[in-house]
This record gives C-alpha cells, sequence and structure tokens, in this order.
C-alpha cells in the first residue's frame, strides 16, 4: 500500500538494526567488516540448506510435519555455523592480540569481544530480515494489500516484518550469549542458544492454524524477551567480575 | 572509574581503510540500484552500441542463439576495448599526457553532460518535472563543466571530486545496464577475463601501463577513485617514507583506471537521432592529480604507526609489517580503485536488480567479499592486481545460485 508504507513495514523489521548500526557499529570500522562477514556466512548457509531441500519441495502444505523437519534441519545446521563462527572468531582474536602486542596497543578488551559478537548476531538477524521480510516486500510499494489464513486482521506484510523483528533480535543477543558460552565453557549458555533458535522456529509453526498468530506472535516475542533477559543478565555478570578482577 | 580514559584498542581503527574503500563503491551500487527501480519499464529504448554490434537480442531466439549472440557481442567489445587499451599504451610511451587529460576532461563532459541529461529528462518525463528548455541546459551545463573541474584538478575540496567520480560511474553503469540481459551477464564475465589476461600477462596492455609508468617514476594518467588517506598522528617525514612509496606505488588495483575510459560511449536512443554516434573513448585516465603537491600529501599520508615503527629500515620489518598494514591492520596509504571496477561492479548489481531485490543483496555481499580477497591478496603480492575477476565471479555465481536455489526454495517455503 504506497511506498509510505513499504518503507514503514521494511523498517519495522529493520529499525533497531538501524539504530544499532548507527550509534554501535558504524564507529569502527572492523565492526562493520565483521557484519558484512557473518551476513556472508548466513547468506551461503541459506543457499546451501535450500540446494539440499530443493530436492523435496514443493512440500504438501497441508500437513505441518514436513515444515518441522525442514525447520529442525536448518536450526542444526545455523546452529553448527556459529560454531564454526565462533573457533574462526577465536582463531582471529588470537592474531589480533598478537598484532596489538606488536604494535603495542593494548589487548582486546571484554567489552570489544562483546561488541565483535554483537555485530556477529546482527549481522545473521539482519540477514534472515533481509531474506524473509524484505524480499517480499515489492509489492508492498504498489497500490493495494495482502491477507492470509492465518492472520486476517492485519495484513501479510506486518505480520512478516513483526516476525522478522522478533527474528533480528533474538539472533542478535543469542550471538553473544553463544560466544560466552563457548569461550567460559557454560553449558547452560551453549544450550540455551539452539534451544531457543528452535522454540521460535518451531511456534512459526503455529500460524499454519486459522488466526493462529495471535497465539503464535506472543510467544515468539516470549522467547525473544527471554533471550534479552539472559544476555543482559549474563552480560552484567560478566563486566562486574571483569571489574573486580580488574581493581583487586 | 578510570572507564573512560582507557586506551583505545585495535578495534577503533582496524580496518579503516577497507571501510574507506567500500562506502563508495556501496553508495555507487545503491544508487544504480535505486536508479534501475524507479527507471524500470518506463523507457524501451534500444541501446545500440558497440556491445550489440553483432547480434541484437530478441526475447523469441532461444537460448542457444541468444548465448551464442551475447558471446560474439562480447567478443567484438573486449577486441574493440583491447585495442583501445594498446592504443592508449602508445600514447603513454610517446609521452603525450597532455592529450590524454584533455581527451579524459572531453569523456567526462560527454559522460557528465549527455549521459546525466538523458537518465534528467527520463526522471522529468516519469515525474512530470516543470522545467524548461533553458534553465535545464543551463544547470545541466554547470553540473557537467564542475564534473570535469572536479576530476581535473585536484584542487577541490575531496568530497566534491570524490562524489563526482562516483556519479560518473553510476551513470556509466547504468547505461550500460540497458544492455539485453544476456549480453550484460556474458559481456561481464568476458571482461573479468580480459582484465585478468591485461593486468597479469607480461604482454597485457594494463601490464605494461603500469611497467612504464614506473620505470618513469610518473601517474597514469586515469580516472581512479582514490580513498581518503587515513591520518594518523606524527611520524618522520623525509625520503624514507617517500621511498617506501614509490615502491609501494605498483600497489594499486590499476586495473580498471584505464578500462574505464575505455567505455564505449553509445548514444543512440530511438527518442533522439537516428545517428549512430559511436563513441569509443579511450580513457586516457584523467588523472585529476597534482603531480606535484599531492607528493608532499602523500608523505603525511604514509605516516602509519606500522611505518614509524620500523624506522631501523631492516628489510626483513618491514616486508612483514607492510604485509601485515596491507591486509588493512593498520595500513598506511591510500587504496586507490579505478573507476571502470565501480561501473561494472554496479552494473552486476544493477542487472540482478532487474530481476529482485534478493539477488541485489546477495550480489552485493558476492562483490563486498570479492573485493575483500582481492584486497587481501593485493597485501600479499603487492603488485598491481586485477580487481575485476574475483567479485565478478563471485557475483555471478552467486546470483545464479541465489535465482534457482534460493528463491525457488523460499517461495514454495513461505
Amino acid at each position: 500500500m504506497t511506498v509510505a508504507a513499504g518503507i514503514g513495514y521494511a523498517l519495522v523489521a529493520l529499525g533497531p538494526s538501524l539504530s544499532l548500526f548507527i550509534s554501535v557499529i558504524s564507529k569502527k570500522p572492523f565492526l562493520i567488516l565483521t557484519l558484512l562477514s557473518s551476513t556472508l556466512v548466513w547468506l551461503i548457509s541459506l543457499i546451501i540448506l535450500s540446494g539440499i531441500w530443493r530436492a523435496f519441495l514443493p512440500l504438501n502444505s497441508t500437513t505441518w510435519w514436513p515444515f518441522a523437519i525442514l525447520i529442525f534441519t536448518s536450526v542444526a545446521f545455523q546452529e553448527g555455523l556459529r560454531l564454526l563462527f565462533w573457533k574462526v572468531y577465536k582463531r582471529l582474536e588470537d592474531i589480533l592480540d598478537a598484532f596489538a602486542d606488536r604494535v603495542s596497543k593494548p589487548r582486546l578488551y571484554l567489552t570489544d569481544k562483546m561488541q565483535i559478537a554483537l555485530a556477529g548476531g546482527l549481522g545473521h538477524g539482519v540477514a534472515h530480515s533481509v531474506f524473509f521480510c524484505l524480499s517480499l516486500l515489492t509489492p508492498a510499494f504498489g497500490p493495494a494489500t495482502y491477507f492470509v489464513n492465518s492472520c486476517s486482521q492485519i495484513p501479510f506484510f506486518l505480520v512478516s516484518a513483526i516476525i522478522a523483528l522478533a527474528f533480528v533480535t533474538v539472533h542478535t543477543f543469542s550471538m553473544v550469549i553463544a560466544f560466552n558460552g563457548y569461550t567460559e565453557g557454560n553449558k547452560v549458555d551453549q544450550l540455551f542458544v539452539p534451544s531457543v533458535h528452535l522454540a521460535a522456529g518451531m511456534m512459526t509453526l503455529i500460524n499454519f492454524a486459522y488466526d493462529g498468530c495471535i497465539i503464535g506472535i506472543p510467544l515468539l516475542f516470549l522467547m525473544v524477551i527471554l533471550t534479552l533477559m539472559h544476555c543482559r543478565r549474563m552480560v552484567w555478570r560478566r563486566l562486574t567480575e571483569n571489574q573486580r578482577q580488574g581493581n583487586s | 572509574m578510570a572507564q573512560t580514559q582507557r586506551p583505545k584498542t585495535l578495534l577503533d581503527s582496524l580496518g579503516e581503510e577497507i571501510i574507506r574503500i567500500l562506502t563508495p563503491v556501496s553508495i555507487c551500487m545503491f544508487l544504480v540500484v535505486l536508479l534501475v527501480s524507479i527507471l524500470n519499464s518506463s523507457s524501451s529504448l534500444s541501446v545500440t552500441s558497440i556491445a550489440t554490434i553483432a547480434y541484437s537480442e530478441t526475447s523469441s531466439d532461444s537460448s542457444w542463439d541468444k548465448f551464442l549472440g551475447a558471446l560474439l557481442n562480447s567478443l567484438a567489445f573486449v577486441a574493440v576495448v583491447t585495442v583501445a587499451t594498446f592504443i592508449l599504451v602508445l600514447f603513454f610511451y610517446l609521452r603525450c599526457t597532455k592529450f590524454l587529460k584533455i581527451y579524459m576532461g572531453f569523456s567526462s563532459f560527454v559522460v557528465l553532460g549527455f549521459m546525466g541529461g538523458e537518465i534528467a529528462l527520463f526522471f522529468i518525463e516519469k515525474f512530470s518535472v516543470p522545467i524548461d528548455c533553458i534553465t535545464f541546459l543551463v544547470l545541466l551545463f554547470n553540473f557537467a563543466v564542475v564534473g570535469v573541474l572536479a576530476v581535473f584538478m585536484s584542487k577541490m575540496a575531496i568530497i566534491v571530486t570524490q562524489g563526482y567520480l562516483v556519479l560518473i560511474g553510476m551513470l556509466v553503469a547504468y547505461w550500460f545496464t540497458l544492455l539485453p540481459e544476456w549480453t550484460t551477464w556474458v559481456l561481464l564475465v568476458a571482461l573479468a577475463l580480459y582484465d585478468l589476461a591485461a593486468v597479469l600477462l607480461p604482454v597485457g596492455p594494463l601490464r605494461l601501463l603500469v611497467e612504464l609508468a614506473m620505470s618513469r617514476d610518473e601517474d597514469i594518467p586515469a580516472l581512479v577513485y582514490e580513498a581518503r588517506p587515513v591520518t594518523h598522528h606524527d611520524s618522520a617525514s623525509g625520503p624514507v617514507q617517500r621511498r617506501i612509496w614509490r615502491g609501494r606505488q605498483n600497489v594499486t588495483l590499476d586495473s580498471e583506471d584505464n578500462l574505464s575510459s575505455n567505455i564505449n560511449v553509445n548514444v543512440v536512443s530511438d527518442l533522439s537521432s537516428t545517428a549512430n554516434i559511436v563513441q569509443a573513448n579511450h580513457s586516457g585516465t584523467r588523472m585529476a592529480r597534482v603531480e606535484e603537491g599531492q607528493v608532499s600529501e602523500r608523505d603525511a599520508e604514509l605516516s602509519a604507526p606500522l611505518i614509524d615503527r620500523r624506522m631501523d629500515g631492516q628489510d626483513g620489518v618491514l616486508a612483514e609489517s607492510l604485509m601485515l598494514e596491507g591486509m588493512g591492520l593498520g595500513s598506511s596509504g591510500a587504496i586507490k580503485l579505478g573507476l571502470g571496477d565501480f561501473i561494472f561492479y554496479s552494473v552486476l548489481v544493477g542487472r540482478a536488480a532487474m530481476y529482485d531485490f534478493m539477488t541485489v543483496y546477495a550480489c552485493y555481499l558476492a562483490i563486498v567479499a570479492g573485493l575483500g580477497i582481492t584486497l587481501m591478496l593485493l597485501a600479499l603480492y603487492q603488485k598491481a592486481l586485477p580487481a575485476l575477476p574475483v567479485s565478478i565471479a563471485l557475483g555471478v555465481l552467486f546470483y545464479f545460485l541465489t535465482r534457482f536455489l534460493l528463491e525457488v526454495s523460499l517461495y514454495n517455503v513461505l
């Protein structure tokens, strides 16, 4: 429905990430590079997944369990990639630290490491929203709109934008949690991230039912809030520990 | 708490050069995508140019015919470009630099004036802008002249020069996207291969040009985008750095410098005349540089933390630090990218925009990744490298993967 609505939908999905980008990431060039590379990794993972699943499509859209398998395999693959991403990041961190020693600058602080994780997560989130929301928005710039069964009260574009917003947030902050979990060897954190991702994915299956989004979307946002709270608690704990170490 | 006084870490400054070259490339691509999506099917003008001299694509031909036709077109185009580049090398060898610069200025004027004017006309038509001939001509003329001056002489604010370079790239790229589809893709691949050959083969024209310029210690007259140098604080000036600069002069991606001039500007539209004005612009490159004035600036710009440190001049350390710094880890010296690279990256992304937004995103990421890889190779090999092949290869690959795999899957699932 007109250019204004189209831009509006795009901003609903990407607004918070845009503000995160402008305030935190655009100040440090290395973070921009991290964002670009994590977006690329996510894109490659999508291409590989769609290559694998191409043989099974089109799925029978009346039953829900093929989609469940689809979501499960996709999430598993992406979580595996996240682990790989972390390993590469570890190696990079060592190189950077060695370089910093040579140039006699201080080593990376904890906040720096968290910022890198944030940039990585934001890259994943932005890639997700571009592919699952923005690419569908081209008709929204025209004069009409579109409704679907699973959410008959609001336009389809708005629904997809809201879901994309939820996933962006989940991706961004779960990367921070995941990196921290792998660094500390904290099993809770390590398991938290894949399970939240999986749960969030499965919840979108609720949308299959008529008007299912009335239940599905609030539950999705419950997962988002859970992620945010866990992340905040973890970051707070790490920072205070760090500070105590620094002072003592 | 001493939080605010913590010394800055690496993270604050690392990778700044790469971002400084990525930003204008991204802006150029974004502008071309915008142009393509706004002016999309508003005018069905057929551009007759050297690039379509062998075959004009119509939608009723079979795939194999189209492919063959596109191949013929690209071969013709690459042949013309090769000849033009060799002529350029000849002129440079005969020291006709003045002539080359004037030719560059003329080409810039044509691009900005005529192509820019055509696109402005499209806009006026589409949005029914109320403007009269005389005002339009005056504005256009001023715009073009300022552009020529900005590109020609570097006494202007660097942002104006950079802006005009990006604009020239955008205009030429938009015109290239008007070519038929198969021709565009095959042309891109052919040009990437040509670039590879021209820069790396010993008999390649671009390599000859670079070696000539190096041996004479001159600058190549070319349309080159130069990222604003990262200025760090003081460093010792003097002969040491100058030597480094000379030594590093071949660390420029000037593959496309000359190609940027070798743009075939075919301006024929059904709207205007029927005459085929085929101009083969060799890009003499107007090196918009004031030679002497810039040298001193270069000394300052070379003050990188790494160069400071290795004041002892030991080669081992130097090589290592240059290598690390070349990777963008706190490097010195500005990275230069030829305008032709801008143009062909944007052509690829513009063509992807004609299909769907998803392909645009995928191609953009692929090109950026390719550029990053090329920059890393640059740091590794320390000589002039072609900037097109890796990015175009990745871009084309991702376009076809996205178009045939991802899109189908996503639309089936959603």
